[in-house]
């Protein structure tokens, strides 16, 4: 049974197009590096926008093998996730992570899964391996194995809101006594079926990536995988500090609209009221929100809304920012690669600016961090996260 | 493997289509029997009107007739889904196959086909269908993905999160039939389309989850398949609706690619221990 037991988060581990390591990626974010480039990976020369987040090596190479005899991992997003988990074992002190296999989760969400793997097999590479790596539960289930998680093991697609809503998953599998350890988070790739599904509907910007600013004009996207190590606090292990807390979560749905968000917010609303309920935490504690922030005219829009209408009178006072001008829109990983971003803020005390502001829209009314990282210790940060299908999901957390 | 428990649901309806036809009374008593040597049991057509579904695919419509199905054997008009009272859950293993195969090779899909390939794309017509604005949770995989849906939506309603639960899965198979040829000495035939949708309400009872990787001896499974073909996702939920109408214990058990989840479900309060 659910209750409000902190969860805490004792290690992570990232790749992103700003940095494969929490150092790294954390320098770049305060330092203002942005990962965009020209996609290089696979065609684009067709397309309207051919830029993105991408990464251009994955810098961390353990075995990409699921155990000692199986064939190498091709999938792209099995990698990330390889990757990413490579470095969150090294920060949780190696394998095993627990002494029974059984009582470690996995909870990964992402809103493309191994599709890449599907544009293969139908290009003509029909191997049973690559149409099986088709499906969206392919790459958990690669991560779980180089685990050596046997718990549960779990993929959530709330689209773009994935990577919270796992998170919010394990802990509930982490209070009601399912699993010891959860690892969770979220991964998506760049690849050409979803550029050219982000191209054709002209989400993609030519611009810069403009979170809150009275220009923007639409979004790019990136890749990354972001995992976090989960345990209930009364579990989590002495020694050096966790990174922090998970307090609360909620998804929900608009029951609104295919592909745009509902125009009142109200399924946004309803998450992270939901999320701060769970936490037990009033507006007046919120020091800080990491939000969606996509740069799109009308996402902004409604989050700065939802925002003013949950927050009032302060919310011209928490500081707001968004990494996705940085990252690109990294779907799946954004929310996960978000909440880690907010317990480091916590942790050096600064908060990431939003880069490419230049003319702030004053109809959002938020203080959105803009030109320059802001030194200030959010202990309580509020992320807010969205995606198609009216996805909505809000965590709260807790820095350490 | 240790079990954690629950206060479990009331199941109050099972909604069914299926390739088999509509509703429980239309399961085979023999899959292979039944389908004469068809590799896939395709769901017939739906006729749902309006101009807001003109660019639905296929698992969309099947979604939200089990969603009515379910809502006519409850006696229940829609309304009472409407808003942040009725939580929704969806699982399934590859109902979004069709879709990203018409998206990638361009067959027949307009450039507004894209949003249509998330596997968002099924509860979200549901939840624009009735208006649900509660909790949304979309987990992927087969039978265990929605033995952790319905063990979710347990927990959901134990705590008053949500006053009613949707547990909706869906698996089409016919755009991807060649795929499935392929991996056929994997996937048993017939791939039978179905969707289905359990409809919860707060119970009394107390519901046990567990997911593990089992031991091969260990490994158990849906005796269901046998009867009513491959449905991966749905099979937990066709065999919630046959087990509850025949007055059977509601306990299931799901293998998917090396993972099993099992739920054992009493609907009445249990004695110390026995869960």
């Amino acid at each position: 049974m659910a209750s409000r037991e902190r969860i805490a988060i004792v290690a992570a581990g990232v790749v992103t197009p700003i940095g494969q390591d929490l150092d790294a990626y954390w320098s770049a974010l305060v330092t203002g590096v942005s990962g965009i480039s020209r996609i290089e990976r696979f065609p684009v020369g067709d397309l309207r926008v051919a830029r993105g987040g991408e990464i251009k090596k994955i810098v961390r190479s353990p075995s990409f093998k699921r155990g000692p005899r199986s064939e190498e991992i091709d999938c792209r997003a099995s990698r990330l996730l390889i990757s990413a988990a490579d470095e969150l074992v090294a920060r949780a002190g190696g394998l095993p992570l627990h002494p029974d296999p059984r009582r470690v989760a996995v909870v990964i969400g992402t809103a493309l899964g191994g599709v890449e793997e599907g544009e293969r097999a139908l290009a003509g590479d029909r191997r049973p391996s690559r149409l099986a790596g088709a499906l969206y539960d392919s790459p958990t289930r690669n991560v779980a194995r180089w685990l050596g998680a046997e718990g549960a093991t779990l993929t959530v697609s709330t689209a773009c809101a994935s990577g919270a809503t796992a998170l919010g998953v394990a802990a509930r599998l982490l209070r009601s006594g399912i699993a010891d350890l959860a690892v969770a988070g979220g991964c998506d790739i760049l690849c050409r079926f979803v550029m050219k599904g982000f191209d054709v509907l002209r989400s993609l910007t030519r611009d810069e990536v403009r979170p809150f600013d009275r220009r923007r004009s639409g979004l790019l996207l990136g890749e990354g995988a972001a995992l976090v190590l989960m345990t209930r606090e009364r579990d989590a292990p002495a020694g050096p500090e966790p990174l922090g807390y998970l307090l609360g979560h909620a998804s929900t749905s608009d029951g609104s609209h295919i592909s745009a968000p509902d125009p009142t917010g109200r399924g946004l609303e309803g998450a992270i009221r939901g999320a701060m309920r769970e936490a037990g935490v009033g507006a007046r504690e919120i020091d800080f929100v990491s939000a969606h922030g996509t740069g799109t005219p009308l996402n902004d829009q409604v989050e700065a809304q939802v925002l003013n209408r949950v927050l009032g009178r302060r919310a011209r006072e928490v500081p707001v920012n968004s990494i996705k001008a940085h990252l690109g829109h990294t779907m799946g990983a954004a929310a996960t690669l978000e909440a880690i971003m907010s317990l480091l803020a916590w942790r050096h005390g600064q908060i990431p600016h939003t880069l490419n502001v230049e003319e702030p829209d004053t109809e959002c009314g938020l203080d959105v961090v803009i030109a320059a990282p802001r030194s200030c210790r959010p202990r309580i940060t509020l992320s807010s996260s969205a995606g198609f299908g009216g996805c909505n999901a809000a965590l709260v957390l807790e820095g350490a | 493997m240790s079990a954690a428990s629950v206060r479990a649901p009331r199941l109050r309806a099972v909604g069914l289509h299926s390739g088999w036809g509509r509703g429980l009374g239309a399961v085979p008593e023999s899959a292979r029997v039944a389908a004469s040597g068809r590799a896939v049991i395709r769901s017939q057509p739906l006729a749902l009107s309006g101009d807001r579904f003109r660019r639905a695919t296929r698992e969309c419509l099947l979604a939200v007739a089990a969603v009515e199905d379910a809502l006519e054997e409850a006696r229940l008009p829609r309304a009472v889904l409407s808003g942040a009272g009725t939580a929704l859950l969806y699982a399934t293993a590859s109902a979004y196959g069709s879709s990203n195969r018409a998206f990638i090779e361009g067959t027949g899909v307009s450039t507004l086909h894209f949003p249509y390939t998330a596997p968002s794309a099924v509860p979200a017509e549901v939840a624009i269908e009735f208006g649900i604005t509660g909790a949304y949770l979309i987990f992927l995989g087969g039978a265990p993905a929605t033995l952790s849906a319905l063990w979710y939506a347990a927990t959901l309603l134990a705590s008053s999160e949500c006053a009613r639960a949707l547990v909706l899965a869906v698996e089409t198979f016919e755009e991807c039939a060649d795929l499935y040829a392929q991996g056929r000495w994997l996937v048993p035939r017939p791939l039978v389309e179905t969707a289905a949708c359990a409809l919860l309400e707060p119970g009394e009872g107390e519901l046990s989850y567990a997911e593990h990787r089992p031991t091969h001896a260990a490994r158990r499974d849906l005796p269901l398949r046998e009867r009513f073909g491959e449905a991966f996702s749905c099979l937990p939920l066709v065999e919630l609706g046959l087990a509850s109408a025949e007055g059977r214990d509601l306990s299931l058990t799901g293998t998917w690619r090396g993972s099993q989840a099992s739920l054992r479900w009493l609907e009445t309060p249990s004695q110390s221990g026995q869960v």
